[in-house]
């Protein structure tokens, strides 16, 4: 007889554990097609549903906030209790005066906004958001400009439309005449995407909006105020904040937020959009789940092999770890190439969806995480597997 | 007899259950195999045999006795071993060979022995070159890639045996492993297993109701009721 087998004195490393587990838990998924698939159909379904319904809701709030993140202005100075930019407060004059003599400052521009409507050529009326603008700086717009440019602002009772809204409001095209406020008032080009929260923006040289929206000579709605270069900001801030009384001094960022604040504790939009994606993880979670649940029940003798043979309930929970971050990390990039390709596919002037970088990678890692949470029930199951089941 | 035996079971009881509905599966078993042993272990259903090559494989602790496996103590010492500390013990001790031959439906041949080569140590390079080694000895040297499903019934029970191989542990426990076989492969296996502990010094124990390969055991322990009836 040969020599007596000895025991083996060598021991994989965690690490090499890890290695030889992920391995097999990957061949397992790729072997079992279907339920492969039926899982990643959740990640992918909670992927579309939460990043279509956080696009648009980020689509939304830069609607409301384009103007601000849009304009050339460093600071703004808003009504006294403003949360949000659009009609309604208003603030004096004077503080746009008072900016001006502020050193630092290269200018402080008014800006109007407020409702109007626009008679139609077929009866009726359409709302549009008229935003009046100084010249010759037009901090605060238009942009995205498609046709014509910003000097036509100059002209006589001239303003630029929405190109999204041209058929909108009787087929608008550049000469048309429109009765806004009652007033005759031709088109003189066309932005695209000009569209808040509401009837699309109208732009006017700030006197033909004034008299539009009959606000008083001494009144306005926000000031733009554009620093010198190198001028401190903070100091200047604090000069101006000395000068206007009641009126509030942000930065352009702080403005942001307080509009994005105001978008999800003061409207519905938040919470609404929210909802749904919330809905749209929680059933990814479910399906996600179930289905890892379903594979390791399906497999429930190999992983007893597995246990029998010498692997630990840490090492397959690595298995389970290694197929949660694939599962996530594919179904997320199928999910996002779908919702990517329905970005393109809206691709329209008033409804946006807007994917920031952020938000892309934030989705990877936040499906990784949901599928790793999701495979704590076939953790918890493939924990009471007993390795002496495989003699059973 | 060797001075230490490969597996001394000492008056072993295994009790399922508390109370009114305990079960007592084993009632004292003494049980040693030598080095090199090929032993055959049989008994009608429900005798105790399956308990008996659990607790030999460690993947169960008896409830009193002991158990010793190369001089290493796995049961009757100062604790109970915790189930990593099992684990850690059947990949250097034990080699398993299952009725069903519970390959992983998802590896190839050769990967449902590198898998546990890399468990107990081998880089990727030297597993892959010991499971073609032993695919090779068990006659399958062209079925390295092959999935347990492309193969015939006592083609995945030889894949088995070479899985059990895998680094050479020096206990072989076999539970049943010609059930689901022919005459001609059923004989040709146990042949095999017989020739691990002939030629390779591995200590065999086969759990077996096949009377067809009783012939090939050095011995045959029966055991009913949970007591060893007559060691032959």
């Amino acid at each position: 007889m040969s020599a007596v087998a000895r025991p083996i004195g060598t021991r994989a490393s965690l690490l090499k554990r890890f290695a030889t587990m992920a391995k097999v838990g990957v061949r397992m998924m790729f072997f079992d097609k279907l339920k492969l698939v039926g899982t990643l159909v959740g990640v992918v379904f909670a992927v579309v549903l939460s990043n279509q319904q956080a696009g648009t809701f980020m689509g939304l709030l830069y609607k409301n906030r384009m103007i601000v993140e849009r304009a050339d202005a460093d600071l703004w100075i808003l009504p006294a209790g403003a949360e949000t930019f659009g009609p309604g407060k208003e603030l004096p004059m004077s503080d746009a005066f008072q900016a001006r003599t502020v050193p630092g400052v290269a200018f402080a521009d008014p800006v109007l906004v407020g409702a109007a409507t626009i008679k139609l050529p077929g009866g009726g009326t359409e709302a549009v958001t008229v935003l009046g603008l100084p010249y010759p700086n037009y901090a605060s717009g238009p942009w995205n400009l498609v046709k014509g440019d910003r000097s036509v602002l100059g002209r006589p009772d001239t303003m630029i439309f929405e190109d999204g809204d041209r058929e909108t409001l009787g087929g608008l095209n550049v000469g048309s005449v429109r009765e806004v406020n009652g007033r005759n008032i031709t088109c003189g080009g066309f932005t695209w995407g000009m569209i808040p929260f509401g009837p699309s923006y109208a732009v006017a040289d700030f006197e033909l909006a004034r008299e539009l929206l009959r606000m008083p000579n001494d009144r306005a709605n926000y000031v733009a105020v554009k620093l010198e270069p190198g001028a401190d900001r903070e100091r200047v801030r604090s000069d101006i904040r000395a000068r206007v009384g009641l009126s509030q001094v942000v930065t352009k960022d702080e403005f942001a937020i307080t509009v994005r604040k105001y978008v999800l504790q003061k409207t519905a939009i938040g919470i609404t959009l929210g909802m749904s994606t919330l809905v749209g993880v929680i059933v990814g979670f479910v399906i996600v789940s179930l289905s890892m649940f379903s594979a390791v029940v399906d497999n429930i003798r190999e992983f007893g092999t597995l246990k029998a043979l010498g692997a630990t309930n840490v090492d397959l929970a690595f298995l389970l770890l290694v197929q949660s971050v694939v599962y996530g990390v594919v179904g997320s990039a199928f999910g996002l190439m779908a919702v990517s390709q329905m970005a393109k596919g809206i691709r329209s002037a008033k409804l946006t969806l807007i994917m920031p970088p952020w938000l892309t990678f934030g989705t990877v890692g936040f499906m990784v995480l949901m599928c790793c949470l999701a495979s704590g029930l076939a953790l918890l199951r493939l924990r009471k597997v007993e390795p002496a089941m495989v003699f059973r | 007899m060797s001075a230490e035996l490969a597996i001394a079971v000492r008056d072993v009881k295994k009790v399922y259950g508390t109370g009114a509905t305990a079960f007592e599966a084993l009632r004292g078993v003494t049980f040693l195999v030598e080095p090199g042993e090929f032993v055959m272990l049989s008994g009608p259903s429900g005798s105790g045999k399956t308990t008996l090559l659990s607790i030999l494989g460690c993947v169960l602790n008896a409830t009193s006795g002991s158990v010793e496996l190369l001089g290493r103590t796995i049961a009757g010492g100062a604790k109970q071993p915790t189930q990593g500390e099992l684990a850690q013990l059947r990949l250097s001790y034990i080699g398993f060979v299952f009725q069903a031959h519970n390959l992983i439906a998802s590896l190839s041949a050769s990967e449902n022995i590198t898998t546990i080569l890399e468990l107990r140590g081998f880089r990727a390079n030297e597993a892959s070159e010991e499971a073609r080694r032993l695919l090779a000895h068990v006659g399958l040297a062209d079925k390295a890639k092959s999935l347990p499903r492309d193969l015939s019934g006592g083609q995945r029970q030889r894949v088995a045996i070479a899985r059990a191989l895998a680094g050479s542990p020096p206990i072989i426990l076999a539970d049943e492993p010609t059930a689901a076989l022919d005459a001609q492969n059923g004989l040709a296996v146990t042949e095999l297993l017989r020739s691990l502990a002939k030629e390779h010094g591995h200590t065999v124990v086969v759990v077996t109701h096949d009377n067809r390969i009783f012939h090939l055991g050095d011995r045959i322990v029966h055991i009913e009721d949970g007591l060893i009836q007559e060691p032959s």
